[in-house]
C-alpha cells in the first residue's frame, strides 16, 4: 500500500484500475461537452461567431454527443469499480476490458475528428457509414454503432462473467439484465429509412428506452451498492428496494415511450398511453422521498464521504427537479402541442440530464479518489474543503441560471411562435427576436460561464482532494457486516 | 420472526417476482402496440402517405372532428411539374432523407418536432408561406438550399451556412420535404398558416370552416 | 379528444403541473417525516399540503380542459386517490421490508426507531 494521500494504482483492484481509466477520460470528455456548449450558447447571441468554420450543427452535436458518451463511460467505469467486490473474486477478462477501454478510446478521438474535420457529407449512405448519422444524440456514424455494440458486449461478458464465477447478487441480477436491454435497445437505431415517423418511432426507442429505464436502473443499481458500501445499509433491504424501484420505473418508464409518440405520425391512442403514463411518473419519485426519510430516521448518517455524500444528495434533489416537476409542467399532450421542440425541452434535457445522472457519476468520481489515495480521510474539515464546496455551488448555480433562462425563452417561444404565430418561418424569428428571448439567452450564457468555472473547479479538486490530507477514512458503520 | 415471514408483500422474493413480471408485461404490451403502430406508420397508409404523393398537392386544414389541423391530399401537382412513378418518388424522397441526415440538418432545425432549436421546424416547410407564392416556391426552396448564405434570414443575423448541397440533392430534400409536410402529425404544428395553393380549378376540400385560422382559438 | 389550452391559460398550466409535483413530494416527505419521528403534530401539516395538490390537479384539469372528456377526468381521479394514498402504501412497504431489521434489535431503540414497528403491529 503506498502512503495515505498518494495517487496509487497498487490501492485499487483490477477492476478499479480499469475504472478509473474510464473516469479519466469521462472527466476529459465532461470538459468537451461544457466548452463546446459554450460555444453554440454564444451563437445564439453572436450568430457570426465561427459562422462557417464550427457551426451550431456542429458545436451541438459535439455537445451533446460528448454528455452521451463521458455519461457512458462513467456508468462502465463504475460497474467496473463495483465489480470485483460485489462478485467477490476478480474480473474475468480483464486483459480484453482493457483493450477494448483503448478501442472505445481511439473510437471516440476518431469521431470527433472527422465531426469537427469532415463536419458533413454527401447525401448519400456512405456518408451516414463514414461521417455523421445526423439523428441528435446517435450522431455517431454506423462504424462507430458497430464499435460501441462490440465494446459493451466486451463489457457485458466482463460483467456476467465476473458474477457468474463469484457471488451471483441481486444486484448482480438487475445489472445484468439492464445491461442486455442496453445493448439490444441501441440495436433499434441502427438502420436507415426514408421514412422519417418510422425513423423518430425506433429513434425514441433509443433515447427513451435508455434515458427514462436502463440508465435509471443502472444509477439505481449503482446507488445500492453505495449505500450498502458507505452507509452500512444491509444487503436484504437494499435488494428489496431495488426490485422495488425496477418495478416502478420499468413499470411507469417502459409504456412512457408514449409521451414522445404525440406529433411524429404515430397514432392518436398514444395520447391516451402518454398520459396515464406521465400521471403515474411521479409515484417512483414519492417512492424515494418516503423511503430516504425512513431511512434517515434509522440510520444515524455518519458520512466518511463528504463530497460524494454531497453529490448524492445532489442526485435526489436534481433527479426530483429535472425530470419530476419540470418533465411533468409540459408532458400532458394539450400542452405540450406548444412546447414540443422549444426551448422548453432544452430547459427540461439540461436539468434531467444534470440533476439524474451527472451529479451521480460525479459521486463516485469522489468514492474512487478515496480509495484511489489509500482511503483517505474525506469527512468534515478534510483539508481544501473549498474546492469541492465552490464547484458544487458554481455548477449547479450555473446551471439553474441556464435552466431558468431557457425555461423564460421557451415559455415566450411556446406562445410567440408556436401558439400566436403557428410555427412557420416568420412565427419563429418572431419568437427568437422576442425580448425575453434574447434575455433568457443572455442569463443561458451567464449561467454557462458559471458551470464553466464550476466545471474547472471540479477538475482541479479532483485532481487534488484528499493530496496533503494525513487522516485515514472513519470507518463505515458495521451493520452490513452481519449480512 | 414467524411475523416477518408472513409479510409476503414485502419480501424479497415477492418484488423480485413483481419487478420481472412488470417488466415483461410492460415490454409486451409495448411489442404488441410496436406492431400496431409500425403497421399504421409504414408509407403508403392513412397517416403516412406513400412517396408518390409528392405528385399531388398537400394542404394543412382544419378538422371540425379532430379537432386539430390534418393533411389533405388534392389534386394531382408534380413536383418540379414532373409526374414520377411509386419507385422514382421512393428514390428521390430517400435521397432528400439522406441527404438531411449527411448534412446534420437535425443539429439546427427540428423535424416532426425533434432537433434542435436553433432555425425553423421543417414539419410543414413545404407549405411556408415565406416561400412566396405556390409558382415559385420550388425553385425558391432549391435556390435557398444551395446558397443559404447569401439569402436574407430574419433581423438577427442568424442565417444558415453552405453546406454544399449539390442541386440534386437540393431537389430530392424539397421532395422529402413535401412528402414530409403530408404526415398526420395529430394537429403539430398547431395553428399553422399554410401557403396560398387555390387556382382555378376549384378543391373539394377547401371548404370555407376548414379555415385554420377562423378555427383557431387563440387568434387575437 | 383533445382541447388544446388556451393561451390565456398557459401559465396557470405550468404553474399548477409544478405545483402538484412540489405538493405531492412535501405530502410524503412531512407525512414520512411525522411517522419516523413519531410527531403526529406534524401530520396536519402534511395533509394540508394534500390539500394544495389537491387543488393543484383541479386548477391544471380545468385549465387543460381535461374534464371534457371521460379518459381525462378518470386519469384526474386517478391522481387525485393515487397521490393520497402512495406515501400510505410506501410507508408500510417501508416499515414490512424493514421489518427484521428493527426485531433483531439492530437498529436504535429510540422513539425513533420503535414508531415504525408500533405501526406496523397496529395492523
Amino acid at each position: 500500500m503506498a502512503a495515505l494521500g498518494t495517487l496509487s494504482t497498487a490501492n485499487l483492484n483490477g477492476g478499479q484500475k480499469l475504472a478509473v481509466k474510464y473516469f479519466t477520460v469521462a472527466v476529459a470528455l465532461f470538459g468537451a461537452q461544457v466548452l463546446f456548449g459554450l460555444l453554440a450558447g454564444i451563437q445564439y447571441l453572436n450568430p457570426d461567431f465561427l459562422f462557417g468554420i464550427l457551426d451550431f450543427s456542429v458545436n451541438r452535436m459535439l455537445h451533446i454527443n460528448a454528455m452521451v458518451v463521458w455519461l457512458l463511460f462513467g456508468f462502465i467505469g463504475s460497474v467496473y469499480w463495483m465489480l470485483e467486490d460485489e462478485a467477490g473474486v476478480p474480473v474475468v477478462g480483464l486483459g480484453l476490458g482493457n483493450l477494448i477501454f483503448w478501442i472505445f478510446t481511439l473510437a471516440v478521438v476518431v469521431v470527433v475528428l472527422v465531426y469537427l474535420l469532415v463536419q458533413v457529407g454527401p447525401g448519400e449512405l456512405k456518408s451516414i457509414w463514414l461521417i455523421n448519422e445526423g439523428r441528435e444524440y446517435i450522431e455517431a456514424p454506423r462504424w462507430a454503432d458497430i464499435g460501441i455494440v462490440v465494446c459493451v458486449l466486451v463489457f457485458f461478458y466482463n460483467v456476467a462473467s465476473t458474477f457468474m464465477k463469484g457471488k451471483f447478487s441481486g444486484i448482480a441480477g438487475v445489472l445484468v439484465m439492464d445491461l442486455v436491454a442496453l445493448a439490444g435497445i441501441y440495436l433499434a437505431g441502427m438502420y436507415y429509412t426514408p421514412n422519417i415517423s418510422m425513423d423518430q418511432h425506433w429513434w425514441w426507442w433509443v433515447i427513451h428506452l435508455w434515458v427514462e429505464a436502463t440508465w435509471e436502473v443502472l444509477v439505481g443499481c449503482l446507488m445500492a451498492y453505495g449505500l450498502i458500501k458507505t452507509m452500512g445499509v444491509r444487503r436484504k433491504i437494499v435488494e428489496t428496494w431495488l426490485y422495488i424501484e425496477v418495478a416502478l420505473m420499468f413499470g411507469s418508464g417502459i409504456l412512457g415511450l408514449g409521451h414522445h409518440y404525440f406529433w411524429i405520425g404515430t397514432p392518436e391512442y398514444w395520447f391516451t398511453i402518454g398520459g396515464f403514463f406521465s400521471a403515474l411518473e411521479p409515484i417512483p419519485l414519492v417512492a424515494m422521498v418516503v423511503h430516504a426519510v425512513f431511512d434517515a430516521g434509522h440510520h444515524k448518517l455518519k458520512s466518511t464521504n463528504n463530497p460524494a455524500l454531497a453529490w448524492i444528495i445532489a442526485q435526489a434533489f436534481g433527479n426530483f427537479f429535472g425530470a419530476g416537476v419540470w418533465g411533468f409542467m409540459h408532458t400532458l399532450p394539450q400542452i405540450n402541442l406548444y412546447t414540443h421542440g422549444t426551448q422548453w425541452t432544452a430547459s427540461h434535457g439540461h436539468l434531467a440530464f444534470f440533476g439524474a445522472y451527472a451529479t451521480m457519476v460525479i459521486a463516485f468520481f469522489y468514492m474512487a479518489l478515496q480509495k484511489w489515495r489509500g482511503g483517505v480521510y474525506m469527512s468534515g474539515n478534510l483539508v481544501g474543503a473549498w474546492k469541492w464546496k465552490w464547484a458544487i455551488f458554481l455548477l449547479h448555480a450555473g446551471m439553474i441560471a441556464m435552466v431558468m433562462g431557457l425555461l423564460v425563452a421557451g415559455y415566450e417561444q411556446s406562445q410567440i411562435e408556436r401558439a400566436i404565430g403557428g410555427s412557420d418561418w416568420v412565427a419563429y424569428f418572431a419568437g427568437q427576436s422576442h425580448r425575453w428571448f434574447m434575455q433568457g439567452m443572455f442569463w443561458r450564457m451567464v449561467g454557462g460561464w458559471t458551470f464553466a468555472a464550476g466545471f474547472v473547479l471540479l477538475a482541479w479538486d479532483l485532481m487534488t482532494i484528499g493530496k496533503r490530507e494525513t487522516r485515514p477514512a472513519l470507518a463505515v458503520q458495521a451493520e452490513a457486516a452481519a449480512a | 420472526m414467524s411475523q416477518t415471514q408472513a409479510l409476503w408483500w414485502a419480501s424479497e422474493s415477492f418484488w423480485r417476482k413483481t419487478a420481472i413480471w412488470v417488466t415483461a408485461g410492460s415490454f409486451v404490451v409495448l411489442i404488441f402496440l410496436t406492431f400496431d403502430t409500425v403497421k399504421q406508420i409504414t408509407a403508403g397508409g392513412k397517416r403516412v402517405p406513400a412517396y408518390s404523393v409528392i405528385n399531388n398537392r398537400i394542404d394543412y386544414v382544419f378538422d371540425e372532428k379532430r379537432n386539430f389541423q390534418v393533411p389533405v391530399i388534392g389534386p394531382e401537382e408534380p413536383l418540379f411539374g414532373k409526374k414520377l412513378t411509386e419507385e422514382e418518388a421512393a428514390a428521390l424522397v430517400s435521397h432528400g432523407k439522406l441527404t438531411t441526415q449527411a448534412k446534420n440538418c437535425m443539429n439546427c432545425h427540428t423535424l416532426l418536432g425533434n432537433g434542435s432549436y436553433y432555425a425553423p421546424d421543417l414539419t410543414k416547410s413545404w407549405l411556408d408561406q415565406s416561400w412566396g407564392s405556390k409558382e415559385v416556391r420550388e425553385q425558391q426552396m432549391v435556390e435557398f438550399l444551395m446558397n443559404p448564405q447569401d439569402r436574407l434570414h430574419n433581423a438577427l443575423g442568424r442565417k444558415m451556412p453552405n453546406l454544399g448541397i449539390t442541386e440534386a440533392e437540393a431537389r430530392a430534400t424539397v421532395a422529402f420535404l413535401k412528402w414530409m409536410s403530408s404526415i398526420d402529425t395529430n394537429g403539430f404544428p398547431y395553428n399553422f398558416k399554410p401557403i396560398d395553393q387555390a387556382d382555378a380549378a376549384p378543391a373539394v376540400e377547401a371548404a370555407p370552416a376548414s379555415d385554420p385560422a377562423a378555427a383557431a382559438p387563440v387568434q387575437q | 379528444m383533445l382541447e388544446p389550452v388556451k393561451l390565456a391559460d398557459f401559465f396557470t398550466v405550468f404553474f399548477s403541473a409544478a405545483s402538484v409535483i412540489l405538493f405531492g413530494a412535501s405530502y410524503a416527505l412531512v407525512f414520512a417525516w411525522s411517522r419516523v419521528r413519531n410527531r403526529p403534530r406534524l401530520m396536519p401539516l402534511a395533509y394540508a399540503a394534500y390539500v394544495g395538490l389537491f387543488v393543484s390537479v383541479i386548477v391544471l384539469a380545468f385549465a387543460a380542459n381535461l374534464f371534457n372528456n371521460t379518459f381525462w377526468t378518470v386519469i384526474v381521479m386517478l391522481m387525485l386517490i393515487g397521490y393520497l394514498l402512495a406515501p400510505h402504501a410506501i410507508w408500510y412497504l417501508c416499515v414490512g421490508t424493514h421489518a427484521d431489521e428493527l426485531e433483531d434489535g439492530h437498529a436504535d431503540t429510540s422513539a425513533a426507531g420503535a414508531a415504525p414497528a408500533k405501526i406496523f403491529q397496529q395492523r
